[in-house]
């Protein structure tokens, strides 16, 4: 029974990563992918392991899979055109690997002992109701593997951290200078956009004040704004 | 393969089924009642000439529906445009089998019969899972329509259901940590200390305020309805959508409401919990169907009264305020569990 599920899920998963390289239309690799998503959770559920397939549908084909698609549907991606390849040396570099990978692969199934994957197959293994769930993962992540769960969080939280940063437009104000009550404190570029990258602040009341200030009066760019 | 094995089969198939079929029903009466209430509220009679007071209406609409013309955009892309609907209905159904209508029951011939399909361990994180799916339903169709309207309201969508979703599953988060399972089954049989009464309401009550907001801004209902806000968007993401396929996409959206009212029902109000419940455990689908139609008079209720927000209101109400108060509630819930007060 459970070889008819690994034969038809296994094939849905191949046939959708085939067709996320093949198709030309962002929007249909990334439903592929979906598709080869969700197949290796069916998978997961078949290899006695109902919480990590939960968690790839909720995680990857549910909430970044969502941010894929908003992101295409947003920039209104066009369909992908022919180009003529300009790295020609990569072909030959990636049949190579392509070759080791294969070797690899093979390799491996045709020394590694059959006995002992029936041995710590979850439905073979002597405790075979709690190896995949939700408490004996949970128990396991907060007792013998917390401190590499922690750093993995850290690590998170240091990406997050670090987009928002590169993200983050130049602030408006910097400390050393005073803010004058009254007074109007403005990024040069935002008056002079030739200065784009200066952040230096102008002190002035009015746009007007600013430009007088900064020897900008009668710039034909400068007064556009208004 | 024995015969046990494949009786076993046939009889989940008979069990989904029948799960379906009093779904879908209970379904087309909601958009009755809700074509009835809405009228009642605004001083209108609302639809009562099909049948005694209307009764057959959802049928007449269906009828409807399906003989109408299938219109199809030219410029559409063709595939996804037809997906789309097949994936918004498909994920609105998928998650009534693991909720739990009521308590084992002992039938004469028949013996004993539980009223749920399907329990496994993971149930709660399934039905969030297959949610999280359902967005595409109605994001692939804004896209594929090839109409800017279409287009606005599948991309609003995407922002709300990604933004609502997280309070959805922190305000969920609570219950878990009282309960200690993923297993509604569980959750529920949890609930039935005091004569049926020790429903987790009392000890999850922001959570549940929490769950209920958010649950309506899942299912795109009034006054989160911003993807199909029909002032601005025509009709948002199913602008394009004729006939069948249009029925397809209202009978999620209103699946999708069941859905949010049963889990609503189980994790916080008690399942099927109820007084008197280990006396007459037959009253046991009689409650759970009782509080979910509770839960869908509200909707109708809400949406009778409360105007739309804007959208950057809906950004910031969810970011800002629901997500931190979801957050302070695990950290309550988490201190006292810890102290063992509840």
């Amino acid at each position: 029974m459970s070889a008819i599920f690994f034969i038809l899920f296994g094939g849905l998963a191949i046939g959708c990563a085939v067709s996320m390289i093949v198709q030309r239309n962002p929007l249909y690799s990334a439903i592929s992918l979906i598709g080869v998503l969700i197949s290796l959770a069916c998978i997961y559920v078949t290899l006695a392991a109902p919480f990590i397939a939960a968690v790839q549908v909720i995680v990857y084909a549910g909430a970044i899979m969502v941010l894929v698609v908003f992101v295409i549907m947003l920039l209104n991606v066009e369909e992908e055109e022919r180009r003529s390849l300009r790295l020609r040396y990569l072909v030959p570099a990636a049949i190579f690997l392509a070759a080791v990978l294969v070797a690899e692969v093979t390799f491996i199934i045709s020394t590694v002992d059959d006995s002992r994957i029936q041995q710590t197959h979850p439905s073979v293994s002597s405790n075979p109701s709690d190896v995949g769930l939700t408490a004996s993962i949970g128990t396991h992540l907060f007792t013998q593997y917390l401190l590499p769960f922690e750093i993995t969080s850290l690590l998170l939280l240091m990406a997050i951290v670090g987009a928002m940063t590169l993200a983050r437009r130049a602030s408006f104000t910097s400390p050393n200078v005073r803010v004058v009550p009254g007074a109007a404190v403005l990024p040069r570029h935002l008056i002079d956009p030739d200065a784009v990258a200066d952040a230096t602040p102008v002190e002035a009341n009015t746009t007007a004040e600013a430009e007088r200030l900064l020897g900008l009066e009668g710039a034909p760019h400068a007064r556009e704004e208004n | 393969m024995d015969w046990n094995f494949i009786l076993g089969i046939i009889l989940q198939f008979v069990a989904i089924t029948v799960a379906f079929t009093v779904v879908l029903m209970i379904v087309a009466y909601t958009v009755l009642a809700e074509r009835r209430v809405l009228a009642f509220i605004q001083g209108r009679l609302g639809p009562n000439r099909v049948g005694y007071g209307g009764v057959l209406q959802p049928f007449a609409d269906l009828l409807k529906f399906i003989l109408k013309e299938e219109i199809v955009p030219d410029k559409s892309t063709k595939f996804v445009y037809f997906l789309a609907p097949i994936v918004a209905i498909t994920t609105a159904l998928m998650p009534l089998i693991v909720y739990p209508f009521g308590p084992t029951l002992t039938l004469p011939f028949l013996g004993e019969i539980s009223l749920v399909v399907a329990r496994f361990d993971v149930g709660l994180l399934y039905v969030l899972g297959v949610t999280s799916v359902g967005v595409y339903g109605i994001a692939l169709a804004g896209w594929s329509s090839n109409n800017k309207y279409s287009l606005m309201g599948g991309l609003r969508s995407a922002a709300q259901l990604i933004s609502y979703e997280l309070s959805l599953g922190l305000a969920l988060i609570g219950v878990i940590l009282i309960s200690g399972t993923l297993d509604l089954s569980s959750i529920v049989e949890q609930q039935s200390g005091w004569y049926g009464m020790r429903w987790n309401i009392f000890f999850q009550p922001i959570g549940f305020i929490i769950y209920l907001i958010s649950a309506i801004a899942e299912t795109n209902r009034v006054p989160f309805d911003l993807p199909e806000a029909e002032t601005e968007l025509v009709a948002g993401f199913h602008t394009e959508y004729s006939a069948l396929k249009f029925a397809l996409f209202f009978m999620a959206e209103y699946v999708n409401m069941f859905t949010v009212s049963m889990l609503a029902a189980t994790l916080f109000l008690g399942g099927w919990n109820g007084p008197f419940i280990s006396v007459l455990p037959w009253l046991g689908p009689i409650y759970f169907l009782g509080k979910v139609i509770f839960f869908l008079f509200l909707y109708i209720w809400i949406r009778g009264t409360l105007p739309r927000f804007r959208f950057d209101q809906l950004m910031n109400f969810g970011w800002k305020f629901l997500l931190p108060v979801a957050i302070l509630n695990i950290i309550l819930t988490a201190t006292l569990a810890l102290l063992g007060w509840i």
